[in-house]
């Protein structure tokens, strides 16, 4: 009896040990919402209910195989049914779930509850970014990931938050209730930040609403968790969360800067500005699939480099920018690019390597086919 | 009428006398059961809703 009890104790203390041990470590994130809070709270609670139903069957079990075993000259006893036990082992249960289901159900209407935003902004997945628009605030951009292909290729060491960083991260402000709304031009997509406690998939020609109240200033980071194509590990999610003050003049200075971009539409722009400017949206858009030397990965992605059509034909040209090519992974970009930007990128192309049409596309040109 | 009630209830519940099924296998028609088994589904139903309505006010 001695050697059992000793055996019963060991078997709860190591069943024990495993999840506290992997607790800290690997556990989900206590996050920085609310809501986020109350869901690692029900995590544990279930958690624990499970742990104590597993310690519970598998002791009485392992108890009984060891204590009534044959060579003891134990001796099975035959009977059929037994209704009050099975009773009890049908109400258990069910008491068990109705008990988890409703502080679950209570999280759940809290997080469905978009109402009352202070601030909507409208995410938008991509193969393969995201755009951020602050509606009403006329403040739009891509976040692009910003790790160097050279690390990810290898012949670079990787960087402390490889394939987590973003060129422009999505701002928000703390203690103010955001309602994002969520859709996607090409593909399913999924946008999830753990801290955040949002896992919210974005659907082309559906809008899906999430919200988050962020309690603490910092830079949360998560990743597109929906399989979206050949760089679907590249499209990270970095969120700014900044104190409200910080994000009022944060908001203000963007607002200011787009419409200093508004303003520049009207005026002509010089071939080497427009080449610049195009240089850098070539390789935070384009070059993922057109590849950094224009070479692209045909047949997928045809080459830009030394392509007649694109050189003979400027109009041509441009209407696959504005347009896309339906029915290939080349996407539309009259709504997330703006004139300076297609103008820009549209003069890069053109120019580089080789192509040497000594083009130089201008923003006001573009807007009117905007217009059209 | 009560027993068939009782026995449909178990249904539900997942749990029944062996008696008592032995029983119901007498009573020849199966048409009474199907009869209550659709009337206290969609009780259940109804209960459940009400129970869900209250809940979210």
């Amino acid at each position: 009896m001695r050697k059992s009890l000793v055996w019963m104790t060991g078997c709860l203390g190591f069943a024990l040990m495993v999840p506290l041990a992997m607790a800290n470590a690997w556990n989900m994130p206590v996050g920085v919402t609310d809501v986020s809070r109350e869901i690692h709270s029900l995590h544990m609670i279930i958690f624990w209910i499970c742990v104590v139903i597993g310690v519970v069957v598998f002791g009485v079990m392992f108890y009984s195989l060891f204590r009534f075993r044959r060579s003891q000259g134990a001796k099975a006893s035959n009977f059929h049914e037994n209704t009050t036990v099975e009773v009890i082992w049908t109400a258990v249960p069910l008491l068990i779930l109705v008990g988890m289901a409703i502080p679950a159900t209570a999280t759940l209407k809290k997080m469905y509850d978009a109402s009352d935003a202070e601030l909507d902004i409208m995410i938008t997945g991509q193969q393969w970014r995201w755009r951020y628009e602050y509606l009403g605030e006329d403040v739009a951009f891509n976040s692009n990931m910003s790790t160097p292909r050279a690390q990810i290729q290898g012949d670079e060491p990787r960087g402390e938050h490889y394939l987590l960083e973003v060129d422009e991260p999505l701002v928000l402000p703390v203690n103010r209730k955001v309602r994002f709304l969520m859709t996607a031009d090409d593909v399913i997509h999924s946008w999830w930040v753990p801290d955040l406690a949002v896992k919210q998939d974005t659907i082309p020609g559906f809008i899906n609403e999430n919200w988050v109240r962020i309690n603490e200033p910092g830079i949360y980071r998560g990743q597109c968790t929906e399989l979206c194509g050949m760089d679907h590990g590249f499209m990270p999610i970095v969120v700014e969360a900044l104190e409200e003050e910080e994000f009022d003049a944060w908001l203000a200075e963007r607002k200011e800067a787009a419409e200093q971009e508004a303003m520049g539409v009207d005026r002509e722009w010089e071939l080497e500005e427009l080449m610049e400017r195009g240089e850098a949206v070539y390789g935070s858009i384009c070059a993922s699939c057109h590849q950094a030397e224009g070479q692209g990965a045909p047949p997928a992605f045809p080459a830009l480099a030394d392509n007649q059509q694109l050189i003979d034909d400027l109009d041509w040209h441009l209407d696959k920018i504005l347009n896309g090519v339906s029915g290939s992974a080349m996407p539309a970009f009259r709504g997330t690019l703006n004139p300076v930007e297609i103008a820009a990128v549209t003069t890069w192309t053109r120019n580089a390597w080789g192509n040497d049409t000594g083009d130089a596309v201008q923003p006001a040109e573009i807007a009117e086919r905007l217009s059209d | 009428m009560w027993g068939v009630i009782k026995s449909v209830l178990a249904a539900f519940f997942g749990v029944q006398r062996e008696r008592q099924r032995q029983e119901d296998f007498e009573n020849g028609s199966p048409v009474a059961f199907i009869i209550v088994g659709v009337v206290l589904a969609v009780v259940l139903v109804v209960v459940v809703a009400l129970v869900a309505v209250q809940a979210s006010r």
